[in-house]
């Protein structure tokens, strides 16, 4: 569908950062109500990283990931995925970003009610082309790396809160993206729960090599990552191994 | 765009809300379903009024008025003197209306290509008594035999025959109206007083006033009494024997009406507009002749139309209700259908899906639907009186009554599911995510 998103497939020797952006700017409403929520931000993922956005709210955490994944477009600056400028591709080429190398996982789960967890977790298969067998093939296996085994049939409905969100992140694992997003994915569940799901995006990072990146406000949480960038007012204020950066904001445990 | 995961995910919405889905169809079926019925009853209707009619009156009359009437002594006067002569307060002459050697007439008619029977009528309007009551007649002057081959009366008798017209020396045959407002049967007799019809008064009931003053009366015995069906004619007609019409308006061996029959009833404006240049006479197809009753098809088909457009617009609306509903009960799914990589258009076509889904289910029922309510309603004696006589409803269903509601309901309901499929594919997902983050 998208010819440039499926021909740029840079050489591993000189793999580019998963995502780099550049003085990345977003006004949101228009005229007098207009207000910029980024101002230039600048920022590289690597391959592999386990990154967390910290900051308070209305700092422009989610606004920055929507832009990250692709989902949004940047009123300046540029968004390179994979090493690929983004910006003049068609909403449909976009989508076929998304679809290829993102995987979102919100702070709800937006499953899809009349739909089994397994279908959940095909749909973004299906729409890349895969095959219907093999999409249930891998889903299947999703789902059992995820502790879900033997809920492959359950609705949305009758899952846990916890068992909702592991869905949707095996949901966002199906096409292999080259970036996990979270935002705030443990911000709607108990603490049980959200440890429970911070454990699978840590044995993702160090098992699969998966590069995430999720927005938190747990200081905790961030601790256990390899890097957290903090965000106040729409600009980066630091940026380094989370030890460093939660010493300087006074959030040491 | 892949459709298979489109499918899927249109299909189970359609399943899961079941009971919206079925309400949805019912709409759409009730619409097409009601078209259907409307225009194959205003169909049927109108068939089974055209079938009698030309069945039971002739396609084509000839008429015993000249195309171009005999000049008035004043006219020819006033133009022969160049003005200088006029007759003031000319009268028409008094004149029989007649057409004049009606057997080469009727033979030259009958050579021609198309026509498949014609005979000769002597036509006046009449009073008939039968003891204190009076009743407006169009009576007819007949041979039989030859009457039948163009109008079907034989197989309309409820009692007696046309042939018993030769019975008695001086027979009458009535129609069912005419014998119920007179309060005759088979046996009785009745009086009659004759009058040609002027040339404004064809139809029965004009120049009736005028008939009583005629005077020539003879007493007619009833032989039998037919039933068309429509009202018109059963309440206004009577044969009688040529010969006897003849007399009673003593128009000799002349005659005033020829009537045809046609190999094909739709011709009969073109052969009627045809003879008339042949023969020199006035004629009349019968279309002309029913040219009222045709009319109010017309504004049938009309109205017919506009109420079922209506019930099919209404339907509509319900899908846009449904669908909108359906879409604003979405929008998170939708948001997270466009985070995964699904686009605008796979998103409207979900939607558009279940509205062509809905659409097709529905004609389908309804179609069904239409189809088994004619046979119901079809078999209920409901026995009417109107224009024409019936003892059912009846119905006629063309594959065109089938084709148009079909395409009325599916334009509507994809018309209808549009907006909000097109509503759907436009949302942006990040508006829908930070609102509810």
């Amino acid at each position: 569908m998208a010819p440039r998103a499926t021909s740029v497939t840079a050489p591993a020797s000189s793999a580019p950062p998963a995502l780099r952006v550049r003085g990345l700017c977003r006004t949101l409403g228009e005229g007098d109500a207009a207000l910029e929520i980024l101002h230039g931000i600048d920022l590289e993922i690597g391959r592999g990283e386990f990154c967390a956005i910290m900051g308070p709210s209305g700092s422009g955490k989610s606004t920055l990931m929507y832009l990250l994944g692709a989902l949004d477009r940047p009123t300046a600056g540029e968004v390179r995925v994979d090493g690929v400028e983004t910006g003049d591709f068609s909403p449909a080429e976009l989508a076929q970003v998304r679809n290829a190398k993102i995987g979102f996982v919100f702070q709800f789960h937006y499953l899809m009610p009349e739909f089994t967890a397994l279908e959940n977790v095909m749909m973004p298969m299906l729409k890349s082309a895969m095959a219907r067998r093999a999409a249930r093939e891998r889903a299947r296996e999703l789902l059992a790396l995820l502790g879900l085994a033997g809920k492959e049939n359950r609705i949305p409905a009758r899952l846990s809160g916890g068992e909702q969100q592991r869905v949707a992140i095996a949901r966002s694992l199906a096409n292999r993206p080259l970036v996990l997003l979270g935002d705030e994915p443990t911000g709607n569940l108990d603490t049980k729960n959200g440890e429970l799901v911070f454990q699978v995006f840590e044995r993702l990072a160090r098992e699969e090599n998966q590069t995430i990146v999720v927005v938190t406000h747990d200081p905790r949480l961030a601790a256990r990552t390899q890097r957290v960038v903090r965000l106040t007012d729409g600009a980066v204020v630091d940026d380094g191994p989370p030890r460093d950066v939660l010493a300087r904001a006074g959030e040491v445990h | 765009m892949r459709l298979l995961p489109l499918v899927f995910i249109a299909r189970r919405h359609l399943v899961h809300s079941a009971f919206r889905t079925f309400i949805s169809v019912v709409g759409v079926a009730i619409g097409d379903c009601f078209m259907i019925l409307m225009s194959s009853l205003m169909a049927g209707f109108e068939t089974t009024f055209v079938q009698e009619t030309i069945e039971s009156s002739p396609h084509v009359t000839i008429l015993d008025e000249q195309r171009d009437p005999p000049d008035e002594f004043a006219g020819w006067l006033s133009r022969e003197s160049g003005g200088v002569a006029t007759v003031e307060s000319a009268r028409p002459r008094e004149r029989i209306y007649r057409i004049k050697k009606p057997l080469e007439t009727l033979a030259a008619v009958r050579a021609r290509e198309g026509i498949a029977a014609a005979a000769m009528n002597v036509v006046g309007t009449s009073i008939l008594n039968f003891g204190s009551r009076e009743v407006g007649a169009q009576l007819v002057g007949i041979d039989p035999e030859e009457q039948d081959r163009v109008v079907s009366t034989d197989q309309y008798m409820r009692s007696g025959r046309l042939a018993d017209l030769h019975s008695a020396s001086g027979a009458i045959v009535l129609g069912s109206g005419l014998a119920e407002r007179l309060g005759v049967r088979r046996g009785d007799t009745v009086g009659a007083a004759l009058h040609a019809p002027g040339s404004s008064a064809r139809s029965s009931a004009g120049a009736i006033a005028s008939a009583s003053t005629a005077g020539r009366s003879r007493a007619l015995r009833v032989v039998g009494v037919f039933h068309t069906g429509i009202v018109t004619i059963d309440g206004a007609r009577a044969y009688t024997l040529i010969n006897l019409a003849q007399q009673l308006l003593g128009l000799g061996r002349d005659v005033n009406r020829i009537v045809l029959r046609l190999d094909d009833h739709e011709q009969a404006r073109e052969v009627a507009a045809d003879l008339e240049t042949m023969v020199g006479y006035r004629t009349e197809s019968w279309q002309e002749q029913n040219a009222n009753f045709l009319a109010i098809f017309t504004i049938q088909k009309v109205i017919t139309y506009v109420v079922t457009g209506g019930i099919t617009i209404v339907a509509a609306f319900g899908i846009l209700n449904v669908l909108i509903m359906l879409v604003l009960e979405k929008l998170p799914e939708i948001a997270m259908l466009k985070s995964m990589g699904y686009t605008a258009a796979d998103v409207t076509v979900v939607f558009l899906l279940e509205g062509l889904t809905i659409a097709a289910l529905g004609v389908l029922f309804g179609t069904i639907g239409g189809y088994w309510l004619q046979q119901f309603l079809g078999a209920l004696p409901i026995p009417m009186k109107g224009l024409i006589e019936t003892e059912h409803l009846t119905f006629v269903d063309p594959p065109r009554v089938y084709l148009v509601a079909t395409l009325a309901s599916f334009v509507s309901t994809i018309l209808a599911a549009c907006l909000p499929s097109l509503k759907a594919g436009r949302l942006d997902p990040v508006v829908t995510l930070r609102g509810r983050a």
